[in-house]
């Protein structure tokens, strides 16, 4: 334990954590420090760019193996059960509408593609050698939750005039979605030839940029916080034990389809991480009469705090105690 | 110099679906517009902002000038698209110049 809680220090003591924390005070503190958008898009863009082709990379020297698929196969169920444990419990210990549960439920059960740069980051410093091809799950997990909350959500739907034709194409299309796969194909494709020619681009400068994107993120969720109007104490509970329920479903799941334990310490991650980028605008389209002051408040102003301060190395110990 | 009555569009949606407002233009004959992205506000669900990160309440401006017929035909199937989503559009009218492009 006082070894856990050594790496868990270590976490905190990361300069991209510390970045986080940074724009979560000046933000708090409503101080004028401010990425502009356009920036902080590029910035998105160039971590999706880097995590997919390094891990296209990676997955091209280990190839595809059953590993993956267990992986895969754990990710998607996941992704598509999560929503409904997390539907429930807002409905029934949060008393929320169910319009704004099923759109709540399915960006906890989507994933945070920067909670996986983090947490990999992490298991990368500690030696946990889990597969590049996990790169391919956070893709897989992306979309299920959204078609499962569709479902929980039933005729509050939007599409009543035939709006709702092109959702599915717009969600599996999504910007994020493409570049972090296209790039993990790229990668697998080009190998080590194509690692030689972007290496100085994907690799030493990633810690940087992820700093400045994180305290932009700590900015924004900073902003969420203070302007959360709809904040119950039941959501906030939520918001911080949906995430070890999930990673107990995880953990759960991982040991039943035979996942590695690395490969299961990085899917312990995901599942307990809610989406912010890729689900939102799904939900703008899909559920627009949800209320996105609590579904985005909860993912982005509590949750993803939570899971990169204190989940992620919890997460890995834990998975590390059960499934060696 | 002369100058021909048409009415102006103002519509304010959400990133997110904002083909879908400019798929009703094209399908009502609305020739030309133009779309603008909104920076932040405050309105019935408080305040809101532009965000880098998913773009999901990111607002956009779209500037329509169009006939009257066509105008109204937009407006007819804009009431059934609030019906599910957020938004704002007011209507004008306006003397423009070169009519025959609108």
């Amino acid at each position: 334990m006082p070894e856990a809680l050594s790496l868990a220090a270590n976490n905190l003591l990361t300069p991209a954590v510390l970045f986080f924390a940074l724009g979560l005070f000046a933000g708090l503190l409503r101080s004028d420090l401010a990425v502009p958008d356009a920036a902080a898009k590029t910035l998105a863009l160039y971590l999706m760019l880097a995590i997919g082709f390094k891990g296209g990379v990676e997955a091209s020297r280990a190839g595809l193996t059953a590993d993956f698929f267990n992986a895969g196969a754990t990710g998607v169920i996941l992704s598509f059960i999560i929503p409904v444990v997390a539907f429930y419990a807002l409905r029934s210990v949060a008393r929320l509408d169910r319009t704004t549960a099923a759109a709540t439920a399915a960006h906890y059960g989507s994933v945070s593609v920067v909670t996986f740069a983090a947490g990999t980051e992490y298991l990368r410093a500690l030696g946990v050698p889990f597969g590049g091809y996990m790169v391919a799950v956070v893709a897989l997990m992306e979309t299920p939750a959204i078609l499962t909350a569709l479902l929980l959500a039933g005729g509050d739907a939007a599409g009543k005039q035939g709006l709702r034709g092109n959702l599915l194409r717009e969600v599996l299309l999504n910007g994020s979605v493409v570049l972090l796969v296209g790039s993990f194909v790229i990668g697998a494709v080009t190998g080590e030839r194509g690692m030689a020619k972007l290496d100085l681009f994907v690799n030493p400068l990633f810690q940087g940029v992820l700093a400045l994107f994180l305290l932009d993120m700590g900015l924004v969720a900073a902003r969420r916080l203070r302007e959360a109007k709809t904040m119950t104490v039941p959501l906030v509970l939520f918001a911080l034990s949906m995430p070890l329920v999930s990673c107990a479903m995880s953990i759960a799941l991982s040991a039943l389809l035979g996942v590695k334990p690395a490969d299961a310490a990085v899917l312990a991650i995901l599942a307990a991480s809610a989406s912010y980028i890729a689900v939102p605008a799904a939900m703008r389209i899909a559920l627009p009469k949800a209320d996105p002051g609590v579904y985005l408040t909860l993912s982005l102003g509590i949750t993803f705090p939570f899971n990169l301060l204190i989940g992620i190395p919890l997460y890995q110990a834990v998975v590390a105690t059960v499934l060696g | 110099m002369q100058t021909v009555r048409r009415r102006k569009l103002e519509i304010i949606v959400e990133a997110p679906v904002l083909s879908r407002v400019e798929a009703i233009l094209k399908s009502e004959g609305v020739r030309g517009w133009s779309v603008f992205a909104g920076v932040e506000g405050h309105g019935a669900t408080g305040d809101w902002h532009s965000e880098g990160l998913s773009g999901a309440e990111e607002k956009r401006l779209i500037f329509a000038l169009t006939s009257n017929d066509a105008a109204d035909r937009v407006l007819e199937k804009l009431v059934a698209f609030f019906e599910d989503y957020p938004g704002v559009v007011c209507v004008s009218d306006v003397d423009v110049m070169r009519p025959d492009r609108f």
